[in-house]
């Protein structure tokens, strides 16, 4: 059957069209999906684009970027607290995360009260303590109910020096000894 | 000696059996089905233009919702450095680096796709399903399969559509549709099935990811083409609407009063 194999030129409808116009391809051997295409064409013309070569032609088309206004609210949180210490179970679609949680507070907070946005935080903090949330503070040591075994925060280094002084010690009173 | 023979003999039966190459009527040539013939020409040409006359004749429209696709991870495109410059209109924003395909559109696109491919398969044309993404392989080749169609998931030899009568054979039937559920190989560049269907005259249908071209495809779907889940979802719409269609033709045949398809009405003699 006869075709046209120029890509580049015009789309595989305008080509089909034009072979069947100038007679090449029979009515009775039009392709199956012509009519279709005609009655449902495409949102664009499959035209082949040629790659544009030199930088200078990158200014069109701009891809906005996604901002919220919670996202002032996310930024504080995680600055604080770091990445929160329950993780993000991103299969379901209706997973609320710690840092959710703490943006819906906030916002609840603001509408409700009076306070101003630096005790905001706090407050926000607080209530959500009161629900059973606990948040830790990045950077600061973890809290602990008892303070640490005061063994652990010997080094080998000093037990070896404290060891060797001994044992001059032990060879001095064994020297005067068998002197 | 004798296998020559028996080859030419063999070609010749075939290329007598093959009677309508990439034709939308299917007509045999032999003379001695002369009498029923323009009756069934009628019938046949009211059957195959009735679909035409409605926006959404098969109700494709119904198959999916904003939400299904939004679940199923489709607005999730690459990062911005993978950005394809001819992918900017379809998206709807860039969240920290991260592309969001605009969805809104996806809708109409994938709407337009599907509605194209229910009225090929209505039709009896040949689908091609191409993906050469090893990790859904065989899903497509099921897919294609519950649908009656071809799939083509390994490697694509240069002269598959373009080379096909030397490859296969004089006089083989080529796909009348080609649908990529990803637009890209493994070296990350273009299918070469999308230039050589241009070449040969055939539409696309394909999902084009925004690291994609969307240039040479015929019915674009902008969406996510590497999460499992909205694979899945594609290779289920295309599944039912291939499937809605067929049994759509049938129920017309029957309505139609045309007996049990003949080898006019069903390509499936030829196969």
């Amino acid at each position: 059957m006869a075709g046209s194999r120029l890509e580049r030129f015009g789309t595989v409808f305008t080509r089909v069209r034009d072979l069947i116009r100038s007679g090449v391809i029979k009515p009775k051997e039009k392709p199956l999906w012509y009519d279709v295409y005609k009655t449902f064409p495409p949102k664009r013309a499959p035209l082949h684009v040629k790659p544009v070569t030199s930088p200078s032609a990158k200014k069109q088309g701009i891809v906005p970027e996604i901002f919220y206004s919670e996202d002032k609210i996310r930024t504080g949180f995680y600055e604080q607290y770091g990445r929160g210490l329950r993780a993000l179970d991103l299969s379901k679609s209706n997973f609320v995360s710690t840092c959710q949680r703490f943006v819906d507070k906030y916002r609840e907070l603001k509408s409700h009260g009076m306070l101003d946005n630096s005790s905001l935080f706090e407050e926000t903090a607080k209530a959500l303590l009161k629900e059973g949330i606990i948040l830790r503070r990045r950077g600061a040591p973890p809290v602990l109910a008892e303070s640490r075994d005061p063994v652990l925060d010997l080094k080998l280094i000093d037990m070896l020096a404290e060891q060797q002084s001994a044992g001059t010690d032990t060879t001095k009173t064994t020297e005067d000894k068998n002197s | 000696m004798a296998v020559r023979a028996l080859t030419r003999g063999f070609r010749y039966s075939r290329a007598a059996t093959v009677a309508s190459p990439c034709g939308g009527h299917h007509y045999v040539t032999a003379p001695s089905v002369k009498p029923p013939q323009p009756q069934a020409d009628d019938v046949t040409e009211k059957i195959l233009n009735q679909p035409l006359e409605k926006p959404d004749f098969f109700r494709v429209a119904e198959l999916f919702s904003l939400k299904d696709l939004f679940d199923a991870r489709v607005h999730l495109g690459h990062k911005k450095g993978c950005r394809h410059r001819l992918m900017e209109p379809y998206l709807y924003g860039c969240r920290l680096d991260h592309d969001i395909i605009d969805l809104d559109q996806t809708m109409e696109h994938l709407q337009l796709a599907l509605n194209f491919t229910a009225h090929i398969a209505y039709r009896g044309g040949i689908i091609l399903f191409v993906s050469r993404r090893r990790q859904f392989g065989h899903l497509v080749e099921t897919t294609a399969k519950d649908c009656g169609e071809y799939a083509h998931t390994r490697y694509w030899q240069g002269g598959l559509l373009t080379n096909a009568n030397i490859q296969y054979g004089p006089g083989v039937r080529l796909p009348d549709l080609i649908i990529f559920l990803s637009t890209l190989n493994n070296v990350f560049q273009q299918h070469v099935g999308i230039r050589d269907a241009a070449k040969m005259n055939i539409p696309t249908v394909g999902v084009v990811d925004s690291n994609c071209n969307p240039s040479l495809v015929t019915y674009p779907v902008p969406g996510n083409d590497d999460t499992p889940a909205a694979v899945e979802l594609y290779c289920r719409l295309f599944k039912m609407t291939i499937n809605r269609a067929k049994d759509r033709r049938k129920q017309m045949e029957l309505l139609h009063g045309l007996s049990a398809p003949t080898s006019q009405t069903s390509r499936y003699a030829l196969k």
